[in-house]
């Protein structure tokens, strides 16, 4: 292994899980999430030179994301499969997440299952800052950078996002209740 | 009526405040019930969040898919052009001369920010995540003008363009680098601009700037520097300088 693909898997694999995550959660898809990372990986490793140097996770998830939006626009274009909105408002399976992972069983409880169905629940753009932000602590500053959006618009979102998901999992606790 | 505050208990939170800022929230959480209670909903969500929501991890599979799809591309080392775009903060739509001026300025720029720069988008931000975005609420000139002149000790021109789709909305005082520096409010659709004006500046401007999503304008007029800032579109922010160009003008035959 020549020395520029040692370092790259040096900085670039610790945040593996950091991508996965991401893609999990924008894709609501395991199959679909693999391939955005994979793709998202290979494209960081042809671009590996332009990389500034310092954290590596924020410009990593921004491909990721870069990655998840052409496949999504792939897909839309090629007529198979709607968007990733549509696509669980449709198929309210999409809402469970396909496949195990291994931190699913030791969450694996009532609040995680409501919690996690209320996040797939949100449309992406506010999905995603939450997921940045909650999940990753990334700073408002990364979050702008990886979304392409100023600081602003990260800001309102977030605090949108964060009223939608209180509303929405207390709406689930609360009828849950009921019955 | 909600707490005009509340916006800033997310921040805090998030531990985007300065020391200074922080502190005067702790001191106004000991007062307000509302913002208590809103801290509290924001604690207890962010912890649900963090301990029972799904953390999905890279399995072994996925690891070895990526070391063979690794081992299989042959070693290249040029930047794709759509991911540097993507990188620059150069927002999708804006024209292209403006894309590859923003290009421009982040791959000339080191890493370390423009202090300046920095100064003027913080300063922006602030105005628009505190409540702190006018001093003095008007639409008329004649009353913007004088009041910038009287605490600023600055008078830069300052017109209503809401013809050309540039709604004055006010005034207030801000500090750019150290000084003192008059600021015109403008709003534009769903926009707000903001206008700096200082004086005593001699350093080298740069014509414009992207940071953080948002398209800075400089330009000099008399002894003042002014500079614009927005997330509108480059063009936009253009055209109100070129309004206010014209106004200097104007105003010095006068």
């Amino acid at each position: 292994m020549d020395d520029r693909r040692r370092r790259f898997e040096a900085q670039a694999l610790p945040h593996l899980d950091a991508a996965i995550n991401l893609a999990r959660w924008l894709t609501r898809s395991g199959a679909d999430a693999d391939d955005v990372v994979q793709d998202a990986m290979l494209r960081a490793w042809r671009a590996f030179d332009g990389f500034r140097g310092g954290d590596m996770r924020p410009w990593l998830l921004a491909i990721v994301r870069n990655c998840w939006r052409n496949s999504a626009g792939d897909r839309k274009r090629r007529g198979h499969v709607a968007m990733p909105e549509e696509h669980a408002e449709m198929n309210g399976e999409a809402l469970t997440f396909s496949g195990p992972s291994p931190e699913a069983s030791a969450i694996n409880t009532d609040v995680g299952r409501k919690l996690d169905a209320a996040i797939a629940s949100l449309p992406h753009e506010f999905r995603e800052v939450l997921v940045l932000r909650e999940m990753e602590d990334l700073s408002y500053r990364e979050i702008a950078s990886i979304t392409d959006s100023p600081i602003g618009t990260v800001m309102s979102r977030l605090s949108r996002a964060r009223t939608m998901l209180r509303e929405k999992w207390l709406g689930e606790v609360e009828s849950t209740h009921a019955l | 009526m909600p707490c005009d505050q509340a916006h800033r208990i997310e921040a805090y939170l998030d531990g985007e405040l300065d020391a200074a800022n922080a502190a005067a929230v702790e001191q106004h959480l000991e007062s307000c019930i509302e913002c208590a209670a809103q801290k509290a909903q924001l604690e207890s969500l962010r912890s649900a969040l963090r301990q029972s929501a799904t953390y999905h991890r890279a399995d072994a599979r996925l690891h070895g898919r990526i070391r063979a799809a690794l081992d299989e591309a042959s070693p290249r080392s040029n930047v794709l052009p759509w991911f540097r775009n993507a990188w620059a903060g150069a927002a999708g739509g804006v024209t292209a001369t403006a894309l590859a001026a923003s290009l421009a300025f982040f791959v000339l720029m080191p890493a370390a920010t423009d202090p300046l720069i920095a100064d003027i988008t913080n300063a922006h931000l602030r105005s628009i995540a505190s409540d702190h975005l006018i001093d003095v609420v008007s639409t008329d000139r004649h009353t913007v003008k004088p009041w910038l002149a009287a605490h600023a000790d600055l008078s830069p021109p300052v017109a209503d363009f809401a013809k050309q789709g540039f709604k004055l909305i006010g005034g207030r005082v801000d500090f750019i680098d150290g000084t003192r520096a008059a600021v015109t409010v403008y709003r534009h659709g769903a926009h707000i601009v903001n206008v700096f004006a200082w004086a005593n500046y001699e350093a080298e401007l740069p014509d414009f700037a992207t940071r953080n999503g948002y398209h800075i304008v400089f330009w000099r007029s008399g002894n003042l520097v002014f500079c614009a800032i927005s997330d509108t579109a480059v063009d936009d922010i253009l055209q109100l300088s070129r309004l206010l160009k014209a106004l200097s003008q104007t105003d010095g035959r006068e």
